[in-house]
Formats: C-alpha cells, sequence, structure tokens
C-alpha cells in the first residue's frame, strides 16, 4: 500500500522511490534559490500521498481565489444569488484597516474585460471566470464584496476544509498589507480543497463541476502544467506577489485518474526562475507517478 | 365666498403617446412590494431628519418596455433602474416600479446632457433604488427617483478630483437647486462617480385623488 507522508516522517516509513522524490525536490528547492517550499500531493489513481512541508503558512497570493470560488458559489448552491445575477461593477472598496476606501490598480489585471465594465454591471459566473482564468483581482473583490468574507469562512468551516486557510480581506488591500493582515494559506489546506471539487463533493457534483470547469479555463500555465506532456489537461489556480509564487491544480493524464498538487514557493523580492521550479517539481511528481510509487 | 364651480377640474390632455405606464399607488401593491418600498412611509436621513417616501409609481411591465420608453430625448428609462444583487429580490423582476418623480430626473438629466454635450452615463445601482437596497443605509433620494451616479460622460470617466469637480460645477450652473455630492472619501463624499440629485421630490400624479 502507498503509504502517506507526513512533513517530517520517520524515515524507516518511506519507501526508496519515495525517499527518491522527496530528495529530488529537495535538491530542486535548494538549487532554485528558494526561501521555502512546500508540495502536497495526492493521486486519485493509486491514493499516494505527500506532504512536503504541508503544513507550513505562505502568504496566499491569488491561490485564495480557489476558497473565494468556493464560497460563491455556496451562496448560489443556497439561493443567495444565481450564476446569472448582477453585481455592480465598481472600484472602490475598503480596507480591513480602518475601513479606508482603496482602489484595484486596472494594470494588475491580466485582463481589461471587468475594468472595462466600471459603472455597469457583470454576472456572478462572469465574474468568478474572470477571477479564477486571468485572476482579476477586480473580480475578486466584486464577489467578496456580495458574499462576504465571513460567509466564506463559515463556507470553508461547514465544508470541513478551513484547516490551512485564513482569508482574512480582499485583493490590493495594501493598508493590511502594511499591518501584516494576510490571506494564508497552506499547501494541505489548499489540496483537501481541490480534492473535495474534483471529487465532486462541493456541494453538488454539477456544482462542482462548474467550479472545475472555471478552473479549467485558467490561461496562466507556466507552472504545474509547463512541462507535463501535450494534452495534459490541468484545471488550476496559480498565484504571485512579489515574495511568493504558487500553483494549485488538479492534472488530468489521459486513461489514468487525477491527481490533485499543490506547490507553495517563497522567494527574496527580484529572485528569477519561479515559475521554473514550480513546473520542474510539477514534472518531478508526474515522472514518479506515471512509473507508479513503490509499495512497501 | 369663491363659486365652487370654478374650483371644477378643467378637462386636459395627459397621456404621453409615448409613454404607456400605468401609475399604481404603492398602498395597493402586494405585500412583498409594499415591504420593499415602503410608500409613503417616513424614513429618516443621515441627520435623522424624517422624510416621506413616495407613493405613487410607474409600473414597468418588461426590461423590453425599460428600453423603449422615452423618459427625455437622450435618457431611456432601462438607464434609471439598473440595480444589482443588492435590491431587494421582489424588485428585481418585472413588474417594476419607478417613483414619479423620475420624469423629473430625466428632464434635469437631458439639460445637463445639453450643457455637456456628450453621454451622460448613469451607474448601475446609480438611479432609482429603493429603501430596501442594501446601499440604502438611510433616506436617500435614489429612493425617491431624484438622484443619478454619473460614472461617466462621454469619454472621461468620473473617478478623480478633477473631472468630478468639473461637472459638478457644470450641474450646478446648468440645474438650478441640484445638489452635487462633494469630491472626497469619507461618508457623504463621492470619489468614483458625481452624485447629483433634486432632493426629496414626492410627484403626485394629477389624476391621482386618494
Amino acid at each position: 500500500m502507498p503509504k502517506k507522508e507526513g512533513s517530517s516522517p520517520p524515515t524507516t516509513e518511506i519507501v526508496p522511490r519515495e525517499r527518491a522524490l522527496r530528495e529530488q525536490i529537495e535538491k530542486i528547492e535548494q538549487e532554485s534559490g528558494a526561501k521555502a517550499i512546500a508540495v502536497a500531493l495526492r493521486d486519485a489513481e493509486t491514493g499516494f500521498e505527500l506532504h512536503y512541508h504541508g503544513d507550513r503558512w505562505f502568504h496566499a497570493a491569488s491561490t485564495i481565489k480557489v476558497p473565494i470560488l468556493l464560497g460563491a458559489f455556496a451562496a448560489i448552491n443556497r439561493g443567495d444569488l444565481l450564476p446569472h445575477s448582477r453585481v455592480h461593477v465598481r472600484n472602490r472598496f475598503l480596507s480591513v484597516v480602518e475601513n479606508i476606501p482603496f482602489r484595484v490598480e486596472s494594470g494588475r489585471d491580466a485582463n481589461s474585460a471587468v475594468h472595462n465594465a466600471i459603472g455597469k454591471m457583470m454576472r456572478v459566473d462572469e465574474l468568478a471566470y474572470h477571477m479564477i482564468t486571468t485572476s482579476s483581482n477586480l473580480a475578486t473583490n466584486l464577489l467578496l464584496g456580495v458574499i462576504g468574507s465571513d460567509a466564506v469562512n463559515q463556507t470553508l468551516k461547514e465544508l470541513h476544509v478551513d484547516e490551512g486557510i485564513e482569508l482574512r480581506r480582499g485583493v490590493e488591500d495594501e493598508l493590511a498589507f502594511e499591518k501584516g493582515i494576510n490571506n494564508m494559506v497552506t499547501a494541505d489546506g489548499l489540496l483537501r480543497i481541490l480534492i473535495m471539487l474534483s471529487e465532486g463533493k462541493a456541494f453538488s457534483p454539477a456544482l462542482s463541476r462548474r467550479m472545475m470547469d472555471i478552473l479549467h479555463g485558467q490561461e496562466f500555465n507556466q507552472g504545474i502544467p509547463a512541462r507535463l506532456p501535450k494534452g495534459t489537461r490541468v484545471a488550476h489556480k496559480t498565484g504571485e506577489i512579489s515574495t511568493v509564487a504558487h500553483d494549485a491544480g488538479v492534472v488530468y493524464l489521459p486513461k489514468r485518474k487525477p491527481y490533485v498538487l499543490v506547490i507553495l514557493t517563497e522567494w527574496d523580492p527580484d529572485t528569477t526562475g519561479r515559475s521554473r521550479t514550480i513546473a520542474a517539481i510539477s514534472h518531478t511528481i508526474y515522472e514518479y507517478l506515471i512509473q507508479g510509487p513503490v509499495d512497501e | 365666498m369663491s363659486d365652487p364651480a370654478s374650483f371644477a377640474e378643467t378637462p386636459g390632455v395627459n397621456e404621453a403617446p409615448n409613454f404607456p405606464l400605468r401609475v399604481v399607488d404603492g398602498l395597493t401593491l402586494p405585500p412583498e412590494y409594499r415591504k420593499a418600498l415602503r410608500p409613503g412611509e417616513e424614513w429618516k436621513d443621515a441627520t435623522g431628519f424624517p422624510r416621506q417616501l413616495p407613493r405613487y409609481f410607474y409600473e414597468i411591465p418588461s426590461w423590453d418596455s425599460a428600453m423603449k420608453i422615452e423618459l427625455a430625448s437622450h435618457f431611456l428609462l432601462w438607464e434609471f433602474i439598473q440595480v444589482d444583487v443588492r435590491e431587494a429580490p421582489p424588485l428585481r423582476t418585472f413588474p417594476r416600479y419607478v417613483p414619479c418623480a423620475i420624469t423629473l430626473l430625466a428632464v434635469c438629466l437631458e439639460r445637463f446632457r445639453d450643457a455637456v454635450g456628450t453621454l451622460v452615463h448613469i451607474s448601475a445601482n446609480g438611479g432609482y433604488r429603493s429603501p430596501s437596497h442594501r446601499f440604502s443605509k438611510n433616506a436617500t433620494p435614489h429612493a425617491w427617483g431624484t438622484a443619478a451616479n454619473i460614472y461617466r460622460i462621454g469619454d472621461t470617466y468620473l473617478d478623480n478630483r478633477g473631472a468630478i469637480e468639473r461637472f459638478s460645477l457644470i450641474a450646478r450652473q446648468t440645474l438650478p437647486g441640484i445638489w452635487t455630492r462633494p469630491y472626497g472619501t469619507p461618508t457623504g463624499f463621492a470619489e468614483d462617480h458625481l452624485h447629483l440629485d433634486l432632493g426629496y421630490v414626492l410627484s403626485v400624479p394629477r389624476d391621482v385623488k386618494s
């Protein structure tokens, strides 16, 4: 049987190939210059799990948008929102620090669609799509404004996926950032959410599928998918700020069940090679899984 | 003493050929609408001063009709009734109801449009919104149908002091008695739109006798 490996597992429980996998990840980490790397993996084909510093906390960057997506669909599931419910697109938000107003910089959003709709309305499902596929910060804060952080956190709790996720504010709240009030995640925390989504257990198989469809639309593919074979489908969400670069998703290879993979990395500002490092870890794990873990 | 006969109504015409909306007394609407619209009720403004909410509304049967009905040469009805998920659920589906004073606002905006010489865009949630709208903390002329939040004029987005103050001045020069919200971030100010309103105007159509 494949063994579940903890963050600091007794070495006697690690089979040789699994140990080799950890060593490979450690080698990539050392060569990359990253300050920290965490990896969480669950393979639905074999049941194999890897938790490499899986409980270490990182600034979530845009990976926090996966829990927010879950919160939006919880509101849909409750009937509070419909996918086609309309939301006023307005670029004005209140910081969690003294309710001081702030705006999302249009230059930081890769997609101008949401900014172009300022003053008008967009549908909840459109905002969810832009929040994930092009990581629109404006769409994220608009959705969070309608749903509320407390409601998202309550959803995570009810679904028993709150461990390893700390949603404390919207994105681009610079005042909060300066005060150290940040959204935080662990690799294990994101892994639990993605497992639930990939298994169709978030509210209903239909709603889970809709969320997975959105994650499949991801347009930033320099991380987990970059070195996987052509034809591999990856439903994922990236996240990057000056000090972290992450990717978390579900990998669908032909003729096997998917695996869920979360790679979180922390860096000194201005360090290069972040995506390359994530892609290298993803490729290492891919090679490990297609060869099959060795039983004890 | 005056001759009572001198007070008799002179027969007149008030049916606009392109304005087919029915006037309804809000007090006769089904309970879910009365709860959301609060017709004729008192509602306090931000200073605690009580204001009386509109009682008479135009009934809008469909989005199609809102898209076709002109309130002024350059303003269609739909532009005044765009609300998002924060509006009370019964008021997000048709028939919809807008206070009768909405026509006065449209005429004012038309005059403002003439002064600026280009398109004037009212934002979502920036025309009529009910007292049950989640943005409506205190009485606001938006719930009287006499306020508009303008987020764009021509190609100019009103998201900075210069643009807001420039068009605010034009509005006040053009529309005597109009009130515009000053530029700024605190409550009561505006930094990403031009708010202008006519105050708490109640419009009672001539045919209403109750």
